[in-house]
């Protein structure tokens, strides 16, 4: 049942990718632009991952290959290197957002700065994710 | 902390990549310990000490420093 769910959910967000961004864009300017921008921003996210997910899962490996990645998946070291990396790239990326979020907050504003402040969550939410998922795999 | 594992393995006739195996990490993993980029985790250590039938403390080896 897990399994089954875990090769579903990328088609899932797949097709729920593009109902949001065909939503977005039958709904037009019935709906608010704060909405509208929140659609298709969740739409955009959900389709990266989906489209990733399939990929992935399309990816034919022999069995000593595929025995071979889940232990490079495990792998302590391996473990170790991307957890540095990712938290390196996430303190960076962070700093940048801030940067763009005050550049923008004094020179733009509103729905722009509302935008920003989103891909901040959701580059806060990633990366908890993340270190979640691969200290579980540790 | 050094290793003894390289000297271990040779002695064995073993190759990076069986040692990898019977530990269940890759043989990059190995190149790193046996080459001290890389300190085992305990578990790992308890795996390896276990692997060649001996204690942590003989495959490990801690060097205390003299102050």
């Amino acid at each position: 049942m897990k399994d089954c769910l875990k090769k579903a959910a990328p088609y899932v967000m797949f097709a729920a990718a593009w109902v949001l961004i065909l939503a977005t864009f039958l709904l037009g300017e019935r709906i608010k632009e704060q909405l509208s921008l929140l659609l298709f921003t969740l739409g955009g996210v959900l389709l990266g991952f989906g489209a990733v997910g399939i990929a992935l899962s399309r990816i034919r490996m022999s069995p000593e290959q595929q025995k071979e990645y889940e232990r490079s998946e495990h792998d302590e070291r391996n473990v170790a290197i991307r957890e540095k990396a990712a938290m390196s790239s996430w303190y960076w990326t962070l700093y940048m957002l801030w940067a763009v979020f005050m550049v923008i907050q004094i020179f733009v504003g509103g729905l722009w700065g509302v935008a920003v402040s989103v891909v901040i969550v959701l580059h806060c939410t990633f990366y908890m994710i993340n270190i979640h998922r691969w200290n579980k795999k540790m | 902390m050094t290793n003894r594992i390289a000297e271990l393995r040779k002695a064995r006739k073993i190759s990076q990549a069986e040692l990898a195996d019977g530990v269940d990490v890759t043989r990059q993993t190995i190149i790193s310990l046996e080459s001290g980029r890389y300190n085992a985790s305990l578990l790992l250590a308890h795996k390896i000490a276990k692997y060649f039938g001996m204690t942590i403390e003989e495959v490990f080896l801690f060097e205390e420093e003299i102050p």
